[in-house]
């Protein structure tokens, strides 16, 4: 009944709605009076004060929204042949629409009508039927129990509210019994026993093995750094030790004999290590294992004895500062007439 | 400037993937086109032993192709392996067909005649009650049938929200990963469709867009709607023939499906 007086109003809202400039006339089923209406009619956009309240189509707005929204969300409920809903909400609808006078509502009123005559058809559709009816919902039950659902907890009944779980292979067991329905080529399989091709195995290895290197390395690093200088420092005690020998063996040689120190020092074939023998005869000569003394200003060396040494370090020490640059060095080659390094190249 | 260097270029996309297509297309054509003459021709061309090698190599070609299930096409058959063997190409394909039937127990069928796309089907008939399965199974299988029986039980046509609040019941959330089937709606909607099993499309003059599904053109080749009554009415306990409709559909489709 009132699904066909719905209809019949619903096709002269139509027009309405889209010509909604032109005037009130053909606006349907007004709860306010006609004559009110005619006056309007005439005014500039023909839309009277009252008509235009925001906050009173903002209401008849929502209120077509939450009606839209309970046809959305009941969809399945209001399909249900047992139920009268759609024609509560058609009457909802109905009462709704008599405040309507703008098109954004009508638009709206429009919308519902979609979905009423969509849920209309479908509710239709069931009664042509022939034979049972079909409902899946039933068909999720049996499926359920064919699958050996798990009933641990007892369940209240409402559709949101699934209680139990489904075991291990229950989709592996409905799969293996609807198998006889599909008449498919079977796939390739491994002939002896399984191998289930699994995903590769699991990240958490390769991050394990990231870090743990280096954690050791943060652990090598201080080592390493203190080793390289105790090496370092065992390299020049050596070498001065080896320069020390180098000169005692030549004193032993000719005692007579003085050594000049840039003689001893300098490798005509190297200036570098020029520069290093002067660096390690400092040492020697700062820990009074060989003293240095001029003669006719020239600078002279010779290895402190033994017994020499006197504690406490009693003799007047004197600091001085050789500086040599390359062309310096050539110099002193040429004036000496160095041949050959004093001290051998390690 | 870029705007309009940004439209020529996608206007040259669109003519080079259109003029890609209409080269499959005439690849395709080509094998339309052949005259039986042509045929005798090229078949002096080539030795029996050349012909059983390629028939051989189309056979290993569409058995691998089809353990995804995803359906061959002819362009692909002929640009991977038929090649310079495109004049004989109905010989063999008919010596291809054969093969599947004698040797492997399967059949070769054109599920689109239009587009020439092909999957195979098994052609003996599944045995009942059979308690040692020589293959693992897949659980997909399940999940396809549900969907299916759905959709031919509700008249062939149902929108996508019934599917998804069916599944739902089952304790699958096609917005959740699920342990077996990892994305539930990518299956549905991806997989089951590529493979023709489903068809998923937009219902026309929905606002929101709606979607509805069906079966898919392989679907209706390899499963037997009069079994699938048969087990939905057992889950029931009901005898399939109470559904009038479909029991009728049922039994024209599965003799129409095996006469073909």
């Amino acid at each position: 009944m009132s699904d066909s007086r719905r209809r019949s109003r619903g096709n002269q809202e139509e027009p309405g709605g889209s010509t909604n400039g032109v005037g009130g006339q053909n606006r349907p089923e007004r709860s306010g009076d006609v004559g009110d209406e005619d006056d309007i009619g005439g005014g500039p956009s023909g839309i009277s004060q009252e008509d235009d309240d925001p906050s009173r189509r903002r209401e008849i707005r929502s209120k077509y929204r939450d009606l839209i929204n309970e046809v959305q969300q009941n969809r399945e409920d209001m399909l249900n042949p047992a139920n009268n809903k759609l024609t509560d909400v058609l009457e909802e609808a109905n009462k709704l629409f008599a405040n309507v006078r703008q098109a954004r509502e009508a638009a709206l009123d429009a919308q519902l009508l979609v979905l009423a005559t969509d849920l209309g058809k479908e509710k239709a559709s069931q009664l042509h039927a022939e034979g049972s009816s079909f409902d899946p919902s039933a068909f999720a039950e049996h499926l359920l129990s064919f699958m050996d659902l798990n009933r641990l907890e007892d369940e209240s009944g409402t559709d949101g509210n699934l209680g139990g779980y489904l075991p291990g292979g229950a989709w592996l067991k409905l799969a293996k019994r609807a198998e006889n329905c599909f008449r498919t080529a079977p796939a390739f399989h491994y002939m002896l026993g399984s191998f289930l091709a699994e995903p590769p195995p699991p990240r958490q290895r390769v991050e394990r093995q990231r870090r743990v290197p280096s954690r050791e390395e943060k652990r090598i690093m201080p080592t390493q750094l203190k080793k390289m200088e105790e090496s370092h420092q065992e390299a020049t005690e050596k070498e001065v030790e080896r320069i020390l020998g180098c000169l005692q063996r030549y004193f032993k040689d000719d005692s007579e004999e003085p050594i000049s120190y840039y003689e001893f020092v300098i490798d005509p074939n190297s200036f570098s290590r020029t520069v290093e023998n002067i660096f390690h005869m400092s040492f020697l000569i700062r820990d009074g294992l060989a003293r240095m003394y001029l003669e006719n200003g020239l600078p002279y060396i010779a290895p402190v004895e033994e017994g020499e040494i006197q504690p406490g370090g009693a003799a007047i020490r004197h600091q001085c500062v050789i500086s040599i640059s390359q062309e310096s060095w050539r110099e002193i080659i040429d004036a000496f007439d160095i041949k050959q390094a004093l001290i051998p190249p390690p | 400037m870029s705007q309009r260097k940004k439209a020529t270029s996608a206007s040259q996309n669109k003519t080079q993937r259109r003029s890609q297509l209409l080269l499959e297309e005439d690849e395709d054509a080509n094998f339309s086109q052949i005259t039986s003459s042509q045929a005798q021709r090229a078949r002096e061309n080539f030795t029996s032993d050349q012909i059983d090698h390629k028939v051989a190599e189309v056979v290993q070609f569409i058995l691998i192709k089809d353990q995804k299930k995803i359906p061959i096409r002819r362009a692909d058959i002929g640009k991977h392996v038929i090649k310079d063997y495109k004049h004989i190409y109905a010989e063999v394909m008919n010596r291809v067909c054969r093969t599947f039937e004698q040797v492997f127990g399967l059949k070769l069928v054109e599920i689109d005649l239009k587009q020439h796309i092909y999957i195979l089907i098994n052609k003996l008939e599944p045995i009942r009650g059979q308690t040692v399965s020589m293959h693992p199974g897949n659980p997909k299988m399940g999940l396809l049938f549900v969907i299916l029986s759905v959709i031919f039980m509700k008249g062939g046509t149902i929108k996508e929200n019934l599917v998804w609040n069916t599944l739902k019941k089952l304790r699958l959330d096609p917005g959740e990963k699920h342990d077996e089937f990892g994305d539930v709606k990518k299956v549905v909607t991806e997989e089951f469709v590529r493979q023709k099993y489903l068809e998923y499309g937009k219902i026309p003059h929905t606002e929101p867009v709606e979607y509805e599904f069906r079966w898919g053109l392989r679907a209706e080749k390899e499963v037997s709607k009069l079994k699938l009554l048969e087990f939905v009415g057992e889950l029931f306990d009901q005898d399939p023939q109470n559904w009038t409709q479909q029991f009728r559909e049922a039994s024209t489709s599965g003799t129409s499906s095996q006469s073909t």
